[in-house]
């Protein structure tokens, strides 16, 4: 991630938590912080338990972000930002925490004048899942699920494919909304499912090599202490340990998280399923 | 439209996967085949607040937070298993070639389990620090244990936060294990109860031992300890996994792989020949760097740049002659009159101190005569008329030296003293000359040794740093070194150019050793330059070669007494030429011994 990004990821975590712009050059930005950012990013708990204990009026930061530290302005008191600086980490974090569920409806696509009558809006639950593969190595895949709740059908990118539409909260004029057929925790059953198999077809090698390596670390460790009923207590303790650690350190599994989860109204069939 | 009963089966399944979801994170086994299989673990601690969420209908999200909640996920999504996604994520500087290849095999080879040998000065903290990030990065560690000498509990603790943006912490009380994850502790507290039992009913993901060939012998606490604690990956740091014999290697290959080397017995009889001799060893070295990684500056071409000597003599005023030989004088009546450790430390002080300035001199009789002399009104005679000389000292040769040089060389100089007094007096004679010069020293606290680096790299184009303030500080950006007073110890000289001529130093690098004239620096310079060749290359082995050499005492009391002891000018040169050739056959006899050990344990170097 260049500063270029990290920049512009900035500013609009900034807008979107209601942060003002006080100043903005090539070099930096000056802004005040909201409530909600001043918390997520400036590490100071004590001072927001004590002004909301004491009931006090808050007074979040004012803070410096600096992009491009070889030239800033001489005088500039700020911080460096850049991908991989624990301040930048919180705001991923913070975007986060706060970005996890919403309840949204489609922008009407058209404002054609003469057209009277209730459109209606179909509802969808879109999950996007963070999977790991993990053993003593690990990656992560995003995989962004939608599921129609009236018909079952699921959609899969979902997520980039709305990307594009416009959202509002409220639902628009002349737009009426369709009960779904699913039940919420149904149709997080179904997306489970559907991911569930998906991983299953994977190609199983990273996980097959990782209970290879187990297997022959395990072996070697038996190799090393004496057999069964010949080990004094201590190394039947010690052997214990090494062999959690060991199984700790190599074991494959798979980690599914929900990054953020939402439920969309949208035109009647946006994707042509 | 559905039946009743259809209706019925639809409610309780409903019913069913609420209850699942309720769950918390619940295990689902993916099974394959026979020989294959895995856990999914299913995170579903969202499902409640969604679901209240919906239910209250209040308090979502916006469109735009929830888009940047994806980005934020996907910046910090881990594409592949075998890249290096901290190399992107440092700021600053750049890892060497070498080091990198160190993370890479250690993480992908060695699966994070590793005894980091290279030579001095290759950067092992940097590799350890890299690794950590690099594990840090893809989540797979969240808390880490780093235990090193207590002398350096704050250099890793700086270099974790300042490289690598690691929130490390030196721990200092025994409620800090609990409150933070990444933490730097000196060995011998840690070892200690009550911190002990804190560490061991711990799960670390990973933990660091720097210097660990003090690991060598399973029969001492610190290895047993290091043994109790429980840890997922584990790296080694130290620059002479043998030293000795090869067990020690087997001592340290167990703790982090039990059974990697085989029993200790069949190690024995498989690998050991003799204390130093081993047989079988192409397989031993196989072995070995499957746990191992060693870099050597001869494999590396580590373009360490030139070092060019230079002696700078001065001839001493008649006023400052008149002072020295009194000085000497002084001390060699004391020494003969009493002979006790304490007031030859001070003696031996003040003879160095002659060299380097007027004012060094003053505090130190100052300090002298306080305690022994405060019961009288009046200083002693002998005293009374070294004071009497000092008076007649209105200025310093060396100073004098010093301005003139600086102000013929445009680029930034570092000026090493050891004495205080020294540098209040280079600082004040260098702003006179209209030289921007800051001084740099051990008390400083933190921020302010950081705001003088600052400044140095910055602004001013000299820095005059005492001792102390010569570890820990990284000057790459000069290479100027006046040494204005001589350490009688090689290893603080070497400290010194250290500093300054090191991995990432581009230009050769100048050292100027200020030498009075027919006096005793004049001599410890020509020992250390031209008799032990201290100066134009580095000795790596310096340290054990010392220890070696001095098992009692200090190098510099040693020197004293060759010096005290002897007749005239010609017995000091003598016996001090004599030391130095104890010194070149002890550097011999452990150059080759170095070569054998590395020759069995890690193969010829590379060609």
């Amino acid at each position: 991630m260049d500063q270029q990004k990290v920049r512009s990821f900035t500013e609009r975590y900034l807008q979107a938590y209601q942060c003002h712009l006080i100043e903005s050059a090539p070099t930096h930005i000056k802004t005040q912080l909201s409530i909600k950012a001043d918390k997520d990013l400036l590490n100071r708990p004590f001072y927001w338990m004590y002004v909301e204990r004491m009931n006090l009026p808050p007074q979040p930061a004012q803070f410096c972000f600096i992009f491009d530290p070889e030239h800033r302005p001489a005088e500039l008191r700020g911080e460096y930002l850049f991908f991989g600086s624990p301040r930048f980490s919180q705001m991923l974090n913070s975007a986060q925490k706060h970005g996890r569920f919403v309840r949204l409806y489609q922008q009407p696509l058209s404002k054609a004048r003469n057209d009277f009558s209730s459109k209606p809006y179909t509802p969808w639950l879109g999950i996007n899942f963070k999977v790991s593969y993990i053993c003593d190595q690990k990656k992560d895949r995003i995989c962004y699920l939608g599921m129609n709740l009236r018909t079952g059908n699921i959609v899969e990118p979902f997520y980039p494919k709305i990307n594009s539409f416009d959202w509002t909260s409220k639902l628009p004029p002349k737009r009426h909304l369709i009960e779904p057929r699913f039940h919420f925790a149904e149709s997080v059953d179904e997306l489970e499912y559907y991911l569930k198999e998906q991983i299953e077809q994977e190609d199983p090698t990273w996980a097959y090599e990782a209970n290879k390596r187990l297997e022959l670390e395990l072996k070697q460790l038996d190799h090393y202490y004496p057999e069964l009923g010949k080990r004094t207590e201590e190394q039947e303790k010690e052997r214990s340990q090494r062999r959690r650690e060991i199984i700790w350190q190599y074991q494959p599994r798979v980690e599914v998280q929900v990054i953020n989860a939402g439920i969309f109204y949208m035109e009647a069939d946006p994707f042509l399923e | 439209m559905l039946t009743t009963t259809n209706k019925k089966v639809r409610e309780l399944r409903i019913e069913a996967s609420i209850l699942k979801h309720t769950k918390k994170s619940p295990i689902d086994t993916v099974e394959r085949g026979n020989d294959m299989q895995f856990p999914i673990r299913w995170d579903r601690t969202w499902f409640h607040p969604f679901q209240d969420l919906l239910e209250s209908d209040t308090g979502w999200a916006g469109w735009e937070h929830f888009q940047l909640a994806i980005e934020a996920a996907e910046t910090q999504i881990v594409p592949q298993f075998d890249t290096l996604l901290s190399l992107q994520q440092i700021q600053g500087f750049n890892p060497l070639p070498h080091q990198v290849d160190v993370v890479r095999r250690v993480i992908g080879e060695m699966r994070g389990r590793a005894i980091l040998a290279d030579e001095v000065g290759l950067g092992k903290t940097i590799e350890a620090g890299l690794i950590l990030k690099e594990y840090m990065i893809r989540g797979l560690i969240k808390n880490a244990l780093i235990l090193v000498p207590s002398s350096l509990v704050l250099q890793w603790t700086r270099e974790l936060n300042q490289k690598f943006q690691i929130p490390a912490m030196a721990q200092k009380k025994a409620w800090m294990w609990d409150q933070y994850p990444i933490i730097v502790a000196s060995m011998d507290t840690a070892k200690r109860e009550p911190h002990r039992d804190h560490i061991l009913s711990k799960n670390y993901d990973i933990l660091i031992v720097d210097e660990a060939h003090k690991l060598k012998n399973r029969r001492t606490k610190n290895w047993q300890f290091i043994n109790e604690i429980k840890k997922k990956y584990c790296l080694l740091l130290t620059a002479t996994p043998v030293q000795n014999e090869l067990n020690e290697l087997y001592n340290l290959v167990t703790l982090l792989k039990p059974g990697q080397l085989g029993q200790q017995s069949s190690f024995q009889s498989e690998y050991v020949a003799g204390k130093r001799k081993a047989k079988n060893e192409e397989q031993l070295r196989e072995e070995i760097g499957r746990v191992l990684i060693r870099n050597r500056r001869r494999d590396q071409q580590l373009n360490l740049t030139k070092r060019i000597v230079q002696t700078i003599p001065i001839e001493l005023s008649h006023a400052e002659r008149t002072l020295y030989e009194a000085v000497t004088d002084f001390v060699r009546n004391q020494y003969s009159q009493a002979a006790d450790l304490k007031s030859m430390l001070a003696l031996l002080v003040l003879q160095k101190e002659v060299c380097s300035s007027r004012d060094a001199v003053f505090h130190t009789l100052f300090k002298l005569f306080q305690k022994g002399e405060k019961h009288k009104h009046h200083l002693s005679p002998e005293v009374a008329h070294l004071v009497e000389l000092l008076r007649q000292v209105t200025y310093s040769s060396k100073v004098q030296k010093a301005v003139e040089l600086i102000q013929n060389i445009p680029d930034k100089v570092i000026i090493f003293t050891e004495y205080r007094a020294t540098q209040d007096m280079l600082i004040r004679a260098l702003a006179a000359a209209n030289i921007y010069a800051i001084p740099y020293r051990g008390g400083f606290n933190r921020n302010k040794k950081d705001w003088m680096m600052e400044l140095f790299q910055k602004r001013a184009q000299v820095m005059v740093a005492t001792e102390a303030g010569g570890e820990g500080i990284n000057l790459q950006f000069c290479h100027h070194i006046i040494n204005y007073d001589m350490p009688w110890n090689p290893m603080r000289v070497e400290q010194r150019i250290g500093r300054v001529h090191r991995l990432g130093q581009k230009n050769d690098v100048y050292i100027y050793n200020f030498a009075t004239k027919n006096t005793i620096e004049e001599h410890i310079i020509w020992l250390l330059h031209e008799k032990i060749q201290l100066f134009e290359t580095v000795i790596g082995e310096l340290e054990v070669i010392l220890e070696n050499l001095e098992k009692e005492e200090s190098v510099e009391q040693r020197l004293m007494q060759i010096i005290l002891e002897a007749k005239d000018q010609e017995q000091v040169r003598e016996r001090l030429g004599e030391w130095g050739d104890k010194f070149t056959q002890k550097k011999k006899e452990i150059v080759e011994h170095n070569i054998v050990q590395e020759e069995i344990v890690y193969g010829s170097a590379k060609s």
